[in-house]
């Protein structure tokens, strides 16, 4: 197997005693840039990642990561991972934690030591270093696991939800080391239910639902296949009225109505001149209206929305 | 290989440096001494001198033998020994009762007050013929009293019944003296020097060291991995390590912690062993009894095999405990599923009394072959009397064979079990994570 592809999984199929967790997935994530795993709850994400790092194994269907298959733990030096579930010896210090966590990876213990300090370092932790795990705040052990993943210098980084529990600040400083690794040319697939986020990091997203690729492509390339149809409007008065012009089905597809201001797609027999008319005629005070990309969050729901109200509450493991 | 070594030093560093590791190591010889220095502490102190009132309702001398008899008794040897009754005779003869009632009220008060005696012994004419006296006391529920009191007596009674018929005391003495064996035990056609008993204590001891060792241990390696699952952090581990190397490096690491813990309280108790006199004297008891406890000489093959099957018992049985602790979530869970497995560990520790008796029986040869008793039965046999080579290796081998299916089948409940959280494993999960690829 040789192409540019980090990780590659083909048909990939899934099962646990109650339902098919993945069902025939097939996505490739391409070398360099930031990659989003996509989808709802008990979409699949984590039983993907976990398959991807060889944690479980699929029932059917091949996974590759950097052109080997089945073989994470033996390129653990070259991937970095973040599990959803985040844990960490409480009893530790952190530094001896972080230091045979690397070690765990394959790395020498001084390298790892040193590495590890210099993270420490870097997200302000240097001063905490000799204190217990189980000292530091929810938000320094989360940095700590963030540490964990990356201090051995990965390629190919992997990570579960890795801003899920953050706060705004926190979340902030990861994004940043995030994309920095990416931009120093490593490989980054994350998955996420969070969309604006996804939206201003990702080059590549793949949304899955109920363990199927529903969406799959270069985040630009999404945009535009669902492009050109949206349009966000603001208004400052009559808002029912408005919503009578948005209720009429040859015009409009869908609404994504935020009360003040709504996102929506015009009906295929529609056009964005007609809607522009309707809505002077009923004077609703016009503020904004824009022909715009969708966002991913409507390109989400639109293909998502339906199936994710019934999706299985959590992904549970047990084979 | 990096890997597991990080994981071997992880739990060897982390449990080595924990409270409760120091704790333990320290408080246990702590522990022992007090055992080796308390006895012979209580048995010179607390005790003391007993008052004993004697009513003396005897037609002749027996009374004032007895008397004579219970000054001399000591309690311990040596100079400094001191008394174990200060007796008063009262001569009652014809009035036994009225005496001893008079007495009673001064019975069992405190020794400063007046009287104050430990108890009444009476003594009559009647005692010799029927060999009866009768004992009013407070420490009547104390054997130990009792029979020292009764020993004390009876050589004078006898001597009194003998005398009555006109044999001589001494050529008595002589013709009922018993046999006394003196055991030395042979070893591989030689003098070994050690004598039945002590061999007999370290059949004893390697038993009970294997099987603390295996409890103590072995649920630290399931609480440990109960741990890992409830903090997450397993998954971290498992994307870098195969379950395999995991279970191999917490059950190494945690061995190796063992034998830091025994080495210490073995290297303690050597030590204790050899300076008991010295310690005694220390805390000022005598040397009463002789030695409470003697560490014998362990012979080097001895100290191989006993090696050797501990390992081969310890990989077993953590291996064991690991599965058990993968299958379940919380620590109340894994109380009951260790069952099974205690049971094992239970049964090899009995069978070892039950082997003492006969080493060679064809219970202890069949024992010799099964994998979960061996490490128990083996190092005992091999104690008493050696086995046969090839029977030894024969031993071994089935003990490794059956090592490697348990830790195989460990591993494989380990590999499933690790991420599963929640409710605690069945039966047939068991069976179902064994039987998945």
């Amino acid at each position: 197997m040789q192409n540019s592809s980090v990780v590659k999984v083909e048909r990939v199929t899934k099962r646990f005693a109650g339902h098919t967790a993945v069902d025939e997935l097939t996505m490739e994530v391409p070398a360099g840039g930031i990659f989003g795993l996509l989808g709802p709850n008990g979409a699949g994400k984590s039983t993907t990642i976990r398959m991807i790092m060889n944690i479980i194994t699929p029932d059917e269907g091949r996974i590759a990561v950097l052109g080997k298959e089945s073989a994470s733990r033996e390129l653990s030096e070259r991937i970095g991972f973040l599990p959803e579930e985040r844990g960490l010896y409480k009893k530790m210090k952190v530094l001896d934690m972080l230091t045979f966590l690397g070690e765990t990876k394959g790395i020498r213990r001084s390298l790892a030591r040193t590495k590890a300090g210099g993270w420490l370092e870097r997200l302000g932790l240097a001063d905490w270093k000799s204190k217990k795990v189980e000292d530091l705040s929810k938000g320094m052990q989360q940095k700590v696991q963030f540490i964990g993943a990356l201090l051995h210098d990965p390629e190919l980084l992997i990570m579960d939800e890795p801003f899920a529990g953050l706060d705004p600040v926190n979340s902030q400083v990861m994004k940043d080391v995030v994309v920095e690794a990416a931009r120093q040319g490593r490989t980054v697939l994350f998955s996420t239910h969070i969309m604006e986020q996804a939206e201003r990091m990702c080059d590549h997203i793949v949304i899955i639902s109920r363990g199927r690729t529903v969406v799959d492509g270069p985040l630009g390339e999404v945009k535009r296949q669902f492009g050109g149809r949206h349009v966000a409007l603001t208004f400052t008065r009559n808002k029912d009225r408005a919503a009578r012009v948005l209720a009429d089905p040859g015009l409009i597809g869908k609404v994504d109505d935020y009360g003040a201001s709504a996102e929506v797609e015009l009906a295929p027999t529609g056009d964005a001149d007609r809607l522009l008319r309707a809505l002077i005629q009923e004077d609703v005070g016009l503020a904004r209206f824009e022909i715009v990309e969708p966002s991913l969050q409507s390109i989400f729901i639109a293909k998502v929305g339906p199936e994710a109200a019934v999706a299985p509450a959590h992904e549970v493991v047990h084979a | 290989m990096r890997k597991i070594w990080a994981i071997i030093r992880r739990e060897v560093v982390e449990r080595v440096r924990t409270r409760t590791f120091i704790l333990s190591t320290l408080l246990f010889p702590l522990l022992m001494g007090v055992l080796v220095v308390l006895p012979g502490f209580l048995i010179s102190r607390s005790l003391g001198t007993k008052a004993i009132a004697l009513v003396d309702a005897t037609s002749d001398d027996l009374g004032q033998q007895i008397e004579t008899a219970m000054q001399a008794a000591r309690i311990g040897k040596g100079p400094d020994a001191i008394p174990k009754y200060s007796v008063q005779r009262f001569r009652a003869e014809g009035r036994a009762d009225q005496v001893r009632d008079s007495l009673v009220p001064f019975t069992g008060l405190s020794r400063k007050s007046a009287g104050g005696w430990s108890g009444i012994l009476v003594v009559s004419d009647s005692t010799i013929p029927t060999g009866r006296a009768a004992y009013y006391g407070v420490n009547v529920a104390s054997f130990d009293d009792m029979r020292e009191l009764e020993q004390t007596m009876r050589p004078i009674v006898i001597a009194k019944r003998l005398q009555g018929i006109g044999v001589d005391l001494a050529t008595v003495m002589k013709s009922v003296q018993g046999i006394d064996l003196s055991t030395t035990k042979v070893s591989s056609g030689r003098l070994t020097g050690e004598s039945g008993a002590s061999t007999f204590v370290l059949a004893y001891a390697m038993g009970f060291i294997l099987y603390f060792a295996l409890l103590i241990f072995g649920s630290q390696v399931m609480t440990s991995i109960i741990e890992e699952k409830t903090s997450r952090i397993v998954e971290v581990l498992a994307s870098s390590l195969t379950p395999f190397q995991m279970m191999l490096g917490k059950v190494t690491g945690v061995g190796i912690v063992a034998l830091i813990q025994l080495g210490i309280w073995a290297g303690i108790a050597a030590y204790l062993g050899s300076h008991q006199g010295q310690i005694m004297q220390a805390f000022g008891v005598e040397d009463g009894g002789g030695r409470l406890f003697s560490l014998p000489a362990m012979p080097i093959d001895l100290m191989v095999v006993f090696f050797l099957f501990f390992s081969l018992g310890f990989l077993l049985y953590a291996a064991a405990y690991a599965a058990v602790g993968a299958m379940c979530s919380t620590v109340q869970d894994a109380q009951q599923m260790q069952m099974p497995v205690m049971l094992f560990v239970l049964a090899g520790f009995l069978s070892n009394f039950a082997l003492m008796r006969d080493p060679n029986s064809s219970l202890a040869q069949v024992l010799t072959f099964v994998p979960m008793l061996t490490p128990f039965v083996v190092p005992l046999r091999y104690s008493i009397s050696p086995l046969a080579p090839l029977e030894l290796l024969a031993s071994v081998g089935v003990t490794v064979l059956g090592m490697l299916l348990i830790v195989w089948v460990a591993s494989r409940i380990y590999r499933v079990g690790i991420l599963s959280y929640g409710k605690k494993a069945t039966l047939r999960d068991m069976v179902r994570w064994i039987r998945t690829a």
